[in-house]
């Protein structure tokens, strides 16, 4: 494992020369033809490809833009899908601008954490990193699944059905048995802020007239009374989730010896990153219909 | 001097092909050998491997490449060839959008109907649009599917981090090429999508809703958004997205090439 000492920073490029100078040429071969051809074929076979798809599948067209009538439900191009499901769980600054921006720095400073030079050039070519990739996606996936089934409040119908012991039990029926009312506060996540009854105070938190005193600087003063119920839900929750989800999967695979080095760490938590972005893509799809309710939907049927 | 050239020619191709000229050379010779071709490819038709590397080498459109590449890389299953066909498709893109210009016109009056009559009137103008439809659709994907190829492969690793955040600039680039596209046929699908989009950025702290009103162009997605995203979408970040890739492929070669294990 690299060091961060300037020595070690010196490292790759000294090796990337010295890889260079030891680069057996019978191990090369021709760009012209062997690459070239590949790439000639490819570039033609999908040509081929894309012209016989836009042949037999026509792309949608709906009526014409009206301002006036919204659609229901109104959806964001299919890969922001992800963010527009975020968006239903937390404060829209944090799902429509802040989760994706730091999502992307994440990304882009992935080669400045993980410098070792192992396991390059191969596919998951380091030790455990084929189950890592499958504990990471597994758990991304499912965790997901999971977190958005509960903000949808399914596992209050899950119980209501095993306690009634019928697929679709009535609430108006005599004995019908519910969700217990001191658990309230866990339908969804939501139901923290309004099945609680939180102090008056907390509600209206006067950080304007009485922490940020801007008229104190000859400003104006600024009027924000914060909701701390809200801002728990809205944001402290959510951003606790995210944040601390990753780190618990990392910290049980490094205990249970899955995940060992700085490559592993990265495996696990890209994996577990891109199986929780398709799967917020797909849920946000083909699983929210009318009012962005969880119900399975898609936009080929009916309405043109 | 034309004569001394021409001679010059002959003799490069007898003395690399050791064995006598047959019927097959003397055509090859014909086509090949003559000032015309030779004024367009210097080096001669690459059947040798000296002829192969020079026309790598200097080729304007191929000297992106390498002149030899190592065994493992040619292997469909290493790459799928995604970054190149996220590129192949960047080029079929800008063709048949090049197309779709001649036909567009972006108005809030004209454009539904324009699309209409690219559909119904425009011979092969579906066709077209579904290209570029199915194609943009595509390029998200095969972007995507590139980044976790590189990050699986360990191709991100030094000396190659910077090429990683040029890809990742990219990656936002087609997303933003496909999303300004999204607007333009002026349907339902279209301007609610982007009003859903377009509010996302309205919700940042304090610099959302000047920034959204700055990207629409005014208070609800109209007119002016759509000369802004037409304008973004055929011009401005199709050139930003070329600036990158240059920097992109650029950045591979002297990168030492793909990723090899050490």
């Amino acid at each position: 494992m690299a060091v961060a000492t300037p020595a070690a920073q010196a490292q790759p490029a000294s090796q990337a020369v010295r890889g260079r100078q030891r680069r057996q040429r019978e191990e090369e071969l021709l760009v012209w033809p062997d690459l070239v051809f590949v790439e000639f074929i490819s570039a033609v076979v999908f040509t081929i490809t894309f012209t016989i798809l836009a042949y037999m599948v026509d792309a949608l067209l709906l009526d014409r833009a009206d301002p006036a009538v919204t659609p229901n439900p109104s959806k964001a191009p299919w890969y922001f899908l992800n963010l527009q499901e975020l968006l239903l769980h937390m404060h829209p600054a944090l799902a429509g601008v802040i989760v994706p921006t730091v999502a992307l720095i994440a990304l882009g400073a992935i080669p400045y954490f993980d410098t070792d030079n192992e396991g390059q050039g191969e596919w998951l070519s380091t030790a455990r990193a084929w189950p890592i990739t499958a504990v990471g996606a597994v758990v991304g996936a499912a965790g997901t699944t999971l977190l958005i089934l509960y903000d949808a409040g399914k596992h209050v119908q899950v119980y209501e059905m095993i306690a009634n012991g019928t697929w679709s039990p009535d609430p108006d029926a005599p004995g019908f048995v519910g969700w217990p009312s001191w658990l309230g506060w866990a339908t969804n996540l939501r139901a923290i802020q309004n099945d609680i009854s939180w102090p008056e105070e907390l509600t209206r938190v006067p950080l304007g007239s009485k922490v940020l005193r801007t008229d104190l600087l000859g400003l104006p003063a600024i009027d924000l009374d914060v909701n701390l119920p809200a801002v728990l839900v809205e944001q402290i929750i959510p951003v606790t989730m995210m944040i601390g989800l990753p780190l618990l999967l990392s910290f049980v695979a490094a205990r249970v010896g899955l995940a060992r080095t700085k490559r592993d760490h990265m495996i696990l938590q890209f994996s577990g990153f891109i199986a929780t972005f398709l799967t917020l893509t797909i849920i946000g799809t083909y699983f929210r219909g009318a009012g962005l309710e969880l119900v399975p939907y898609t936009i080929f049927v009916g309405d043109h | 001097m034309v004569r001394e050239r021409e001679e010059w020619g002959l003799l490069m191709a007898a003395t690399e092909r050791p064995e006598g000229r047959g019927l097959g050379d003397r055509l090859y010779d014909g086509i090949f050998h003559n000032r015309v071709w030779r004024s367009i490819f210097r080096s001669g038709y690459p059947n040798t491997p000296r002829n192969q590397m020079l026309a790598v080498a200097t080729n304007v459109f191929l000297h992106l490449h390498p002149t030899r590449i190592h065994r493992t890389h040619v292997k469909i299953t290493h790459t799928f060839c995604l970054g190149g066909l996220s590129f192949f498709l960047f080029l079929g893109l800008t063709i048949t959008g090049v197309l779709l210009m001649f036909y567009y016109v972006p108005s809030v009056d004209r454009a539904y109907q324009d699309i209409l009559a690219l559909d119904t009137d425009v011979r092969f103008g579906q066709l077209m649009r579904n290209i570029h439809r199915w194609m943009a659709h595509g390029m998200v994907l095969t972007v995507l599917m590139h980044m976790m190829r590189v990050f699986y492969t360990g191709a991100y690793k030094p000396p190659r981090e910077f090429n990683w955040v040029v890809g990742v600039v990219l990656l936002v680039l087609t997303l933003l090429l496909s999303f300004t596209g999204y607007l333009l046929p002026w349907d339902q699908l279209a301007i609610w999508a982007i009003t859903v989009g377009t509010n996302m950025v309205g919700s940042a702290p304090i610099l959302g809703e000047p920034n959204r009103f700055i990207l629409v162009g005014g208070f609800q997605v109209g007119q002016a958004a759509l000369i802004r995203f037409y304008t973004l979408h055929v011009i401005g970040l199709p050139l930003l997205a070329a600036v990158f890739m240059t920097v992109h492929f650029w950045r591979i070669r002297r990168d030492g090439g793909l990723a090899r294990p050490l």
